[in-house]
């Protein structure tokens, strides 16, 4: 019984790295999956298990990051697309004049990827839908 | 489409299942090789539920414990279809040249 309950706590400690709101909705099932497949008597998680739900649980939180974000771009999309195209060709006319003027160095290396990042932005939430 | 997940749509095409049962059922569909792993199946179900391949079907509690049970969808079906015609077709092409160089019995 105390072995049960030993198991179960570390469990809720691994199962504490995911997001709140998917703790919320999968934490007890996923807590009944794992007790389903542990072996009687055992006490600690298996370091394999253990590892793979580190994984899963950063790569929920990153995810969950960037739905959130995208989600945030294509609600606003009417003020973001306009702003990130005149961005975008602001700093494209920026790196002609460094570079006209011979003055562009290694600029461009940081200029041009932001500019195509704005551009992208913009043509993303003209094209895409974004699940809410 | 990635085997683990190929294997859950296929486990889920035989009817409802909850997380455990897709696990046990995913072990014999592939003859005890692939044995998934909680964190592995719960982000490939969170995935497929995004992409609407599959969906909750119903809650239980079962020894005080909570079980909920997944479906495939049509458009899970119709997916699961396209890859399993894919691979079949992938397949007899390698088994037809292997067996042209004599590899296949």
């Amino acid at each position: 019984m105390t072995d049960g309950a030993d198991l179960e706590r570390r469990y809720r400690r691994l199962l504490a790295c995911y997001p709140a709101t998917f703790r919320q909705e999968h934490e007890q099932e996923i807590l009944a999956v794992l007790i389903a497949g542990a072996e009687e008597g055992q006490r600690w998680p298996r370091l394999a298990e253990a590892a793979d739900l580190l994984r899963s649980a950063v790569y929920m939180r990153l995810h969950t990051r960037l739905q959130t974000s995208w989600t945030w771009e294509y609600r606003h999309r009417r003020v973001m697309v306009p702003v990130r195209i005149v961005i975008g060709i602001w700093l494209v006319t920026l790196t002609a004049i460094l570079y006209g003027y011979g003055v562009g160095g290694w600029w461009g290396l940081l200029l041009v990827p932001a500019a195509a990042a704005h551009f992208y932005f913009a043509y993303r939430s003209l094209r895409h839908r974004v699940e809410s | 489409m990635q085997e683990a997940t190929f294997l859950i749509l296929t486990a889920l095409a035989g009817g409802t299942q909850h997380g455990y049962g897709i696990i046990t059922d995913v072990e014999r569909i592939s003859d005890r090789r692939v044995r998934l792993r909680a964190g592995t199946l719960y982000t490939a179900l969170e995935r497929l539920r995004a992409d609407r391949l599959v969906e909750v079907d119903r809650e239980e509690i079962v020894d005080g414990r909570l079980r909920r049970y997944y479906r495939l969808t049509a458009v899970g079906q119709e997916r699961l279809a396209a890859e399993a015609a894919r691979l079949q077709a992938n397949a007899l092409v390698a088994m037809s040249r292997l067996d042209a160089i004599g590899v296949l019995r």
